[in-house]
């Protein structure tokens, strides 16, 4: 077993960081406060772990022993859980994630997820003031913009680099046209073997006559 | 004549009488610098610790809980938060100066309401049978007299099911690192008693009382011994410290 004060503190800095950052989203605060009292288990498949993540007035609470009610249960991979919360579309059995206990929580929580918008400028502004906070927050949104539409793009960028400019595959037109070249041909083939087939069989018929 | 029984203080042997005086001289001596002596000494992982034995507590909304030795009331604040207005904490510390820096401390930060300082010998809790759901010692039990008096007054005034959790240093688990604490307890830790409370000898007490403090097995058995079922306990960080729980059948 591992010690204690590992995993104790993993907690502790985990609920501070989530704590600090909602300090810059009223809004979600305001909304977690509806859910006082509520208790999530989070049993994690990979990495193996088991928490309980709980609400307690505008904070969120992390705990490794709960002995109280809870109000929903989670399992599956920390990816999968992750996607189930942020995706508006993601449903439990779509990503691999079991649900006991009430729905409701779980919808509560998605949507407060979706709705998540913690202001980053804010705490930078009280070190460096509102202007550089800003002109910085604009840089990094778009960079992140940047980032996210080259990450888009980029499976289809890679492909057309290896077709079409280092030619190491052929470009994706040609391999159709000859895909459709060979199906064809393989038909005209099966076509050609039923014939010579059928007349294996007269033959054999007149000569059995 | 009657023969004078004696009893630890540290390295020391004094009369089982005195004890409490000389522990009570220490605590009156460290109290105003006792959060920042705590956070230097274990580089604040003492909270991590109680964080621990809070989540162990299993404590509710509605309960009733006492926190012997609450010292500073970091226990207390936090049992506060988690019982609720229904609930009570009774923070109760046999040192009055370390109660009234406690006291003081949890009303600066605006915990009242459900929270009462009692000045109480853990040896003698004045409180009813079967009173507390939950009863915690951090860091208090070394320096009880009669260990196992204190633990039957505890055992007395829990509810049957409540649960009692001693937080305390304990036996390193491994040689080198117990090496490399002794070198700490009795070099370090009187220095820095020094530079921050301008008072070496009460570190110092400090440090040897937690070597003449029952290690976990042993402690484990005088919980056992007292009544208390399903006893267990968790070494933490290596064992400096060990968190023994035990439930009042």
């Amino acid at each position: 077993m591992t010690d204690p004060t590992f995993r104790t503190g993993f907690d502790a800095a985990l609920e501070t960081a989530i704590n600090t950052a909602l300090q810059y989203d009223p809004a979600t605060r305001a909304r977690l406060q509806k859910l006082d009292g509520k208790v999530l288990e989070l049993d994690l498949t990979s990495p193996k772990m088991t928490f309980c993540l709980g609400v307690e007035g505008e904070r969120v609470c992390l705990y490794r022993h709960w002995e109280g009610q809870i109000s929903t249960r989670l399992s599956g991979s920390a990816v999968a859980l992750v996607r189930l919360l942020r995706d508006s579309s993601a449903t439990p059995a779509g990503v691999g994630v079991g649900v006991n206990g009430s729905s409701a929580l779980l919808a509560e929580l998605q949507a407060i997820m979706r709705d998540l918008d913690i202001d980053w400028e804010a705490p930078l502004a009280q070190l460096v003031g509102d202007v550089p906070a800003h002109a910085v927050g604009e840089a990094l949104r778009t960079l992140s913009s940047w980032l996210r539409d080259g990450f888009s793009r980029a499976p289809a960028a890679a492909a057309e680099a290896v077709s079409e400019e280092w030619r190491l595959t052929p470009p994706q037109a040609q391999f159709e046209a000859f895909a459709e070249d060979l199906r064809a041909l393989s038909l005209a083939t099966e076509r050609l073997e039923a014939r010579v087939n059928l007349l294996k069989e007269k033959f054999s018929q007149r000569g059995a006559e | 004549m009657k023969e004078g029984k004696t009893t630890h203080f540290g390295y020391q042997q004094v009369p089982v009488e005195e004890k409490a005086g000389r522990v009570a001289e220490v605590f009156h001596s460290v109290a105003a610098r006792y959060d920042v002596m705590n956070d230097l000494m274990s580089g604040g992982i003492h909270r991590l610790w109680k964080r621990f034995t809070i989540e162990l507590s299993g404590a509710r909304p509605g309960q009733t809980i006492l926190d012997i030795a609450g010292g500073t009331g970091d226990l207390t604040a936090r049992f506060s938060r988690i019982v609720g207005p229904e609930g009570t904490v009774l923070l109760a510390d046999i040192n009055e100066s370390m109660l009234k820096v406690g006291r003081d401390r949890l009303l600066d930060r605006g915990i009242a309401g459900n929270v009462f300082p009692v000045q109480a010998d853990a040896q003698y809790l004045p409180f009813p049978d079967d009173t507390f759901d939950c009863v915690t010692i951090a860091f208090g039990l070394r320096n009880v007299t009669d260990k196992d008096l204190a633990l039957r007054s505890m055992l007395r005034t829990l509810k049957p099911g409540g649960r009692l959790l001693v937080l305390e240093f304990s036996k390193p688990q491994s040689k080198l690192l117990e090496k490399v604490y002794d070198q700490y307890s009795f070099r370090l830790l009187p220095v820095m008693g020094k530079l921050v409370a301008n008072d070496a000898d009460s570190y110092r007490y400090l440090a040897e009382s937690i070597r003449m403090h029952p290690d976990q097995e042993t402690l484990k058995q005088m919980m056992e011994d007292a009544g208390f079922v399903d006893c267990e306990y968790h070494n933490m960080t290596g064992g400096i410290v060990a968190l023994h729980k035990g439930i009042k059948p």
